[in-house]
């Protein structure tokens, strides 16, 4: 038969060895693409490695490690770890802006406490991503978050992403705020539109029996 | 069970992207039905009144809810050949496309994990011996592997009952299992000796690690029950055992876009996989 068994592997139940941190910092510096993967994935092992992974990240222009290095520092969830993201959330690469996102998702409730205020940051691109971190919270609190953007968002764009989460939390008690957005913007057809959409599905979410 | 009319179409979609976004899962419009029979079933063990009522505890994953939703989609008697088109593309474009970066001898590795009871694993040992013409002329390592040890000993005893063999043609259950009572088929002790079962959990690296590089992967319906970081981490471990070029197979249902943007898309004409890339 050509089919062969090699011995077993000797994985499970093997205590991992704790990484070299000072061999990790120096490749995730100066190793070839492939050292730099592995160096990023063993520092998510390595709570003191944030720093380092910080400024990886700032050097990288391999995807691939750039995906590791963000895995890592969502592995490590610590307030120190969130705002290295948040800090490439405001990236002029929308890549990077939509991996930062990704990673701060992964974080979940360690990310909660910054998401009003990113809702509120100068910059257009952080408040639609920020919109994007309200999806995972709770349906009141998210509702309350994007009713707020609607009432008090200049930027339609940034409505919008509000009104995409509210399409899916679709709780009754943010119609009026819908309502009133899409009165405010009636001049942004996308954005009415967007806003039609979220009150069909929200009004269709009514309880109504169904036994 | 209780009678529910059909979701809206605005509920339907929004469960869609719901899905996609937590799990990886897709349907499209043509799933519908295969969709309402499995939320209809939830809605009544839930007592849910409503898809609104059904949904907020879905989103909330109150009492577990996402893995029960899924388990409703997956939870299915594994059997010989399932999935017959994945192993069908594994023969006929995913092998071929490796044997490119092999010599005549060399080793091709494929790893099924999770394994379950082990009919994966064994299922892809029988299909290449019968179906791939090259079987003689490398040497072909197949691992199972699974987080639960209980599985893991019956996989590696390969004893299974009439339901289990019953995609198997009968010519082929002849040749590779010996009756064994009633309702009771043993695997040959040579099949048997030719495929290693270990014990992983995916998630952790430490262990997924020493399993080394593999050229196929088959990950069917696990990455679904997990959430963003250990889907991640999964996906990153998969990504370091497979070699450069190697692909891995997912569920019907599953897509890797939305987990990973490390992996390729390779469509072939029996079904979509995702490939490492190559160098």
């Amino acid at each position: 038969m050509p089919l062969i068994r090699k011995p077993p592997v000797e994985a499970a139940g093997t205590p991992a060895s704790a990484p070299d941190a000072a061999a990790v910092f120096a490749a995730l510096a100066r190793g070839t693409d492939d050292e730099r993967w592995s160096a990023a994935r063993a520092a998510a092992d390595l709570p003191d490695s944030v720093p380092a992974l910080e400024d990886a990240l700032r050097r990288e222009r391999s995807p691939v490690v750039r995906e590791a290095l963000f895995s890592a520092l969502a592995h490590i969830a610590t307030t120190q770890s969130v705002e290295a993201v948040l800090r490439f959330l405001r990236s002029d690469d929308a890549a990077v802006r939509t991996e930062a996102s990704d990673s701060l998702l992964a974080m979940k409730d360690v990310v909660w406490p910054y998401v009003a205020p990113l809702l509120r940051d100068a910059n257009a691109d952080v408040r639609i991503l920020a919109c994007g971190l309200v999806r995972d919270m709770p349906s009141q609190v998210a509702v309350s978050l994007c009713c707020g953007v609607l009432d008090s968002e200049a930027e339609p764009n940034v409505c919008a992403a509000a009104v995409e989460v509210l399409a899916e939390v679709g709780e009754s008690s943010a119609l009026p705020a819908l309502e009133r957005c899409a009165k405010r913007f009636s001049d942004a057809p996308f954005l009415t539109f967007s806003i039609q959409m979220a009150v069909g599905r929200v009004r269709s979410q009514a309880p109504k029996p169904r036994a | 069970m209780l009678e529910f009319p059909a979701l809206t179409q605005d509920e339907f979609r929004r469960l869609c992207e719901f899905l996609y976004r937590r799990t990886g899962m897709t349907f499209t419009e043509a799933k519908r039905y295969y969709v309402e029979r499995r939320v209809i079933e939830r809605m009544t063990t839930t007592e849910s009144s409503s898809f609104e009522t059904y949904f907020a505890r879905l989103r909330t994953d109150l009492q577990g809810e996402v893995e029960q939703f899924v388990n409703a989609f997956t939870i299915n008697e594994t059997y010989f050949y399932r999935e017959e088109h994945q192993l069908t593309c594994l023969t006929s474009e995913l092998l071929a496309e490796r044997l490119k970066v092999k010599r005549p001898g060399d080793s091709i590795r494929i790893w099924s994990v999770p394994c379950s009871t082990g009919e994966e694993p064994y299922s892809i040992a029988i299909w290449l011996l019968e179906n791939w013409r090259h079987v003689d002329d490398y040497h072909i390592e197949i691992v199972g592997s699974d987080i639960d040890t209980d599985a893991i000993a019956l996989a590696r005893a390969g004893a299974y009952g009439n339901r289990a063999l019953t995609r198997l043609p009968p010519q082929v259950v002849e040749k590779y299992f010996v009756a064994n009572g009633a309702d009771s088929w043993q695997i040959l002790d040579d099949l048997r000796g030719s495929v290693s079962f270990t014990r992983v959990n995916i998630v952790e690296r430490a262990e997924t690690k020493p399993h080394g590089q593999f050229d196929v992967i088959f990950c069917r319906n696990v990455l679904i029950y997990f959430d963003d970081l250990s889907r991640r981490t999964a996906a990153e471990n998969l990504f370091e055992n497979l070699y450069p070029g190697g692909f891995i197979c997912l569920g019907h249902t599953e897509s890797m876009s939305r987990i990973s943007p490390l992996f390729d898309v390779a469509r072939f004409s029996d079904a979509i996989v995702y490939q490492r890339p190559a160098r």
